[in-house]
């Protein structure tokens, strides 16, 4: 079933708050990381106080992922989380680091190397809505702020769904509802005021970053995707707030 | 109360990195921890309601986490009182059995653990020695193991002081063994009391059955 929450229609889609043609958000995206992929990090750090790796180290626990198995970090961007994994499925594991983009690709790979955590991850330029792994053979996926940025939602998490092992858990971070009205309201100015001014400042691209902010607020809340979760096959789902719901992780396990 | 993960999260790196340090600069530490890999201790707090888990991996290393599917080989659960307590006494093993502290599953391997830890040997002179060079950073380390020394002698000596001064000097406090003849004093006045207070109800009875046969 399609989720009316997610807004594809028969030929437009959100990018931020414009309305595009679906076929092409893929290549708007495209550019907004291009710009963004080689200061990505500093900017994550800058933009969340680090609480991003705060975040991520939660949902890195929540994975109870063990040696030996196979782990697919879906818009795993700079590598991050796929060199944690990587370290946790040991020698025996193996860790797919995935993304639409290869500027940020290209950036994750080169860190991975410097990190000399190469030997268990494969790097792969893929669309989350049509992985090209076959059925049944992915123990866990991560997909870490890139859900809100894929055209298809819904079509995202059929096709994990399908590559996941009976048993297998999905994780989606992201970007969310802040719970109190108090906070929504300093986070809506943080996101509109300070957020494209730093985005100007360290990667020259304010535009990036008005439209990250956008696409956060276009992007479905809690419940919703928790109902969009259990509507692509996902049984035992289940939802953390982190940071007063600005941003919450949920799990899902293919039944 | 539902506490926020990312603070959890938080507090459990900045614990994982200082235990990480301290194992570092311990050079016989990591070995050690490593042969008990794969322990999992739960540290379970009841009041406020938070679960801490310490995975020992293969490397000697400690991971500390908030969230684990497993069994843990051991588990200790408590209120954050009695842990407190624990962390203050001067014998935490002997508080850690003795006090308001649960502890299932294999308790050998804790008191593994707690010998490892115990025998924490930090040596001060290997990053002083990497960041200032042999000589400046020897120096150095010989000035605060120096300082280290004094400060725990001075410390020593100012409780000794201090108890001194309270018990002997100043008649501020009875000495224990004055107190313990007091307190046994009180107990046996109690016991006196609660004896008397039997016999004059043992009186009032008799009286009042030879004031009902008389009548």
């Amino acid at each position: 079933m399609m989720s009316t929450h997610d807004k594809v229609t028969d030929d437009t889609t959100d990018f931020g708050f414009e309305r595009v043609k679906t076929g092409e958000k893929a290549g708007r995206v495209r550019e907004v990381f291009d710009s963004v992929a080689a200061r990505y990090d500093v900017m994550n750090d800058l933009m969340s106080g680090g609480m991003h790796r705060l975040w991520k180290r939660f949902t890195i626990e929540l994975s109870a992922v063990r040696p030996g198995q196979t782990v697919l970090d879906i818009a795993g961007g700079t590598g991050d989380l796929a060199a944690k994994f990587s370290k946790l499925v040991g020698a025996d594991g193996h860790v797919v680091l995935a993304d639409i983009n290869s500027a940020m690709l290209s950036v994750g790979r080169d860190r991975l190397i410097d990190k000399g955590a190469l030997s268990n991850i494969s790097v792969v330029q893929a669309d989350a809505q049509y992985l090209p792994f076959e059925d049944n053979s992915i123990d866990c996926i991560t997909i870490a702020f890139g859900l809100r940025n894929v055209t298809d939602k819904n079509k995202a998490l059929a096709s994990m769904h399908r590559v996941l092992k009976p048993g297998g858990r999905l994780l989606v971070l992201e970007f969310s509802k802040p719970v109190s009205p108090l906070l929504s309201k300093i986070y809506d100015t943080y996101s509109f005021s300070a957020l494209p001014v730093m985005g100007k400042i360290i990667t020259d691209d304010s535009d990036s970053y008005r439209y990250l902010a956008e696409s956060i607020r276009k992007h479905p809340d809690q419940d919703t995707l928790l109902n969009m979760v259990e509507d692509a096959g996902f049984v035992d789902c289940r939802y953390h707030n982190m940071t007063g719901g600005i941003v919450a992780v949920h799990r899902g396990i293919k039944g | 109360m539902q506490h926020d993960p990312a603070v959890i999260a938080g507090v459990c790196l900045v614990a994982e990195a200082a235990i990480a340090r301290a194992i570092a600069l311990s050079p016989g530490t990591a070995p050690q921890l490593a042969q008990l890999h794969p322990v999992e201790l739960a540290i379970a707090c009841t009041n406020p309601t938070i679960d801490v888990f310490l995975v020992i991996n293969g490397d000697g290393e400690i991971n500390v986490s908030s969230y684990r599917e497993t069994e843990p080989t051991v588990c200790i659960s408590g209120s954050s009182s009695a842990f407190l307590k624990v962390a203050s006494a001067s014998d935490p093993a002997a508080a850690l059995i003795n006090g308001n502290i649960k502890i299932t599953g294999d308790t050998a391997v804790l008191m593994t653990l707690q010998n490892v830890l115990s025998d924490l040997n930090i040596d001060w002179e290997a990053p002083m020695v990497d960041l200032l060079g042999p000589i400046v950073g020897h120096q150095l380390a010989n000035l605060i193991r120096g300082l280290t020394t004094a400060s725990k002698v001075a410390h020593q000596s100012a409780r000794r002081q201090l108890s001194e001064f309270i018990l002997e000097e100043g008649r501020l406090s009875p000495p224990r063994a004055e107190l313990d003849d007091f307190l046994g004093s009180v107990d046996d006045m109690v016991l006196r009391v609660d004896r008397a207070e039997s016999r004059l109800k043992r009186l009032k009875n008799r009286v009042d059955l030879l004031s009902g046969a008389s009548a």
